[in-house]
């Protein structure tokens, strides 16, 4: 700023400072309005129902309490759905990154008959939405058993189009002296992959597997469709349960799950907020 | 167990004779694992969707051909009509606010002018990490009436509190804010990419010959994001047509008050897996994804053109 400033005229100073405060502005109402729903979560999490459902409506819990968490825990079973949910994103992480990187791979640093068909094929069902993909999927799940288990929630989108299109692009920036190298020394092809490859894009792979695990976490629809009995319950099902138990009137246990469900991401979030972002423009920028 | 067998890529070992035989073979090793999983749950249920459409199948009855009867019956219903007028309605609105709001957040943290950009950047990305089924019920529990914090805040400025999750005419209103709120980190995300192949001379010789920011914005920052925009539009589009946990949560499977919350997913959802009526919901899903199509389609072209000349 300070350099275009000083060349310029006084007056184009003046319409400068205006704009700057003007942005301001823009920017402090808008991050207020950003965080005004976590902040109303976190405080309704430490108030008593009571409080909840009163007017006057009060900014800080008058009666801070720690119970809604405690009987969360204790009277649903969101515990179980936590593990449910942990066990679903962590096999979807592991498989995805795998297969995706796996074949990214192959498409980039391999040429072989059918590579642009097979690819073409890949990339044209991105634009297809899940829902016609769902019903038949409903009816093998339900031939082969698989309702009401956690399976169909982590084999069906271990395929992930964006996850091998976003390999396949990073694949590229492997030297391809590199995979000669390692083939003079005599490493086998999957031991390219796995020795030379892999350290290679590893931030690739962690961003894929962010997004991977963040839309796993959050994920609704596929739980909904696919789960019936609470043992199974996602978190993001449970915590719909709860809301449908008791109509509309028991935000102490909504507003203390929503927390517990909202924190991981945002740990995460903070941690690696970096492959977070480019995990974000995965599903985004294509070019 | 069928887990290990279908995703283990079986990887013979290198013979030491049949090294470039295996070299040949390498990538179709290497893609097979995907591409199982990919035929048997991405690409044979698309072509099997088609079949099922054709079809009166209820899941409890076996599949009767009817032709293309769910297809006719689907033009003629009101609830199929009234979804997909929301629908429109719906990506109209939250559209233009996501990605307008987005490019200039995303124009106002790329300047120089203002200080903790990386802090209100990552105020802006928050949203999307709640999941929607979150946001939802938080938003129900802000916009609740009397109780909620918003009719509290209308209350203390004089004005009556609002019935806003009962009320018809505000249905599509509350599900746009919650779109703009949850999303538009996301724009933010697409147009910062943009915005940095954007060269910051062109914008230092602009204001060097007196040009004003907001020129700036409308003569150079806007055609030349021009291609990013366009994307971000058809991004919308699909995933407007996509939503259904936002109004699912918000308002029920009815789509609340008059069914005016009542949007394609929605309706998807409810026709497959609350009537099981398989045929039908297939023949749904294929138009809204043949719609979806033609709208990304036409979109694309629009843009190309006018960005040709």
């Amino acid at each position: 700023m300070a350099t275009y400033s000083t060349s310029a005229p006084v007056e184009n100073r003046v319409t400068m400072r205006l704009v700057q405060v003007a942005l301001y502005v823009i920017l402090i109402v808008a991050a207020f309005l950003s965080l005004v729903p976590f902040y109303w979560m976190i405080m309704s999490s430490f108030k008593p129902l009571n409080d909840i459902l009163t007017i006057p409506v009060t900014v800080i819990p008058p009666h801070f309490t720690l119970d809604n968490y405690t009987n969360l825990l204790t009277q649903t079973l969101f515990l179980r759905s936590i593990l449910n949910t942990l066990v679903v994103a962590g096999s979807s992480v592991i498989l995805q990154v795998f297969l995706c990187s796996l074949a990214g791979f192959a498409f980039a640093k391999y040429r072989f008959r059918g590579r642009n068909l097979l690819f073409t094929l890949v990339l044209g069902t991105v634009m297809i939405p899940v829902s016609v993909q769902l019903v038949p999927n409903y009816i093998l799940m339900a031939k082969i058993g698989w309702l009401n288990t956690l399976l169909p929630l982590i084999i069906p989108t271990a395929a992930n189009a964006f996850g091998i299109f976003w390999m396949r692009q990073y694949m590229y920036s492997v030297p391809d002296e590199l995979l000669d190298a390692g083939r003079l020394d005599g490493a086998s092809e999957f031991g390219l992959y796995w020795r030379i490859v892999v350290p290679v894009v590893r931030p690739a792979l962690s961003a894929l597997a962010l997004f991977v695990f963040t839309t796993s976490w959050n994920d609704f629809l596929l739980p909904l469709v696919y789960l019936r009995s609470q043992e199974t319950f996602t978190v993001q099902l449970m915590i719909d349960s709860i809301f449908r138990v008791r109509f509309q009137q028991n935000f102490d246990l909504l507003m203390s799950a929503s927390v517990l469900a909202v924190i991981p991401m945002t740990l995460l979030f903070f941690t690696l907020q970096q492959q977070f972002v480019a995990g974000l423009t995965l599903g985004s920028v294509k070019e | 167990m069928s887990v290990t067998n279908v995703t283990t890529p079986s990887v013979p070992a290198p013979a030491r004779t049949s090294r470039i035989q295996w070299h040949k073979l390498a990538p179709y090793a290497f893609i097979s694992p995907f591409f199982i999983i990919f035929a048997i749950f991405g690409l044979f249920p698309i072509l099997f969707s088609g079949y099922i459409s054709l079809r009166n199948w209820t899941g409890l009855n076996p599949p009767i051909y009817i032709g293309l009867n769910n297809y006719i019956t689907l033009l003629k219903d009101p609830d199929f009509l009234n979804a997909l007028r929301n629908t429109a309605v719906l990506t109209l609105i939250s559209g233009p606010l996501t990605i307008g709001g987005g490019l200039i957040l995303a124009v106002i943290l790329n300047s120089k002018l203002v200080r903790f950009r990386n802090a209100f950047r990552t105020i802006f990305y928050l949203p999307l990490v709640m999941s929607l089924v979150v946001a939802a019920q938080v938003f129900g529990l802000m916009l609740a009436n009397p109780f909620g914090l918003v009719n509290e805040a209308l209350s203390r400025l004089g004005l009556a509190r609002v019935n806003f999750l009962n009320e018809p005419n505000l249905t599509i209103l509350v599900l746009v804010v919650l779109i703009v709120w949850k999303y538009i980190g996301n724009d933010l995300v697409i147009m910062l990419a943009g915005l940095q192949s954007i060269p910051p001379e062109l914008n230092e010789a602009a204001l060097v010959d007196g040009a004003n920011p907001l020129q700036i914005f409308w003569s150079i920052t806007v055609p030349l994001m021009r291609p990013v925009i366009l994307f971000d539009v058809v991004l919308s589009t699909i995933n407007t047509f996509n939503l259904f946990a936002e109004p699912y949560s918000l308002f029920g499977v009815t789509g609340g008050a008059n069914q005016s919350g009542l949007v394609t997913g929605l309706l998807m959802y409810r026709t497959s897996f609350q009537f099981f009526k398989f045929g039908y919901g297939s023949a749904m899903a294929y138009v809204v994804g043949l719609i979806i199509f033609v709208l990304s389609l036409i979109q694309l072209r629009i843009g190309t053109r006018d960005y040709e000349r």
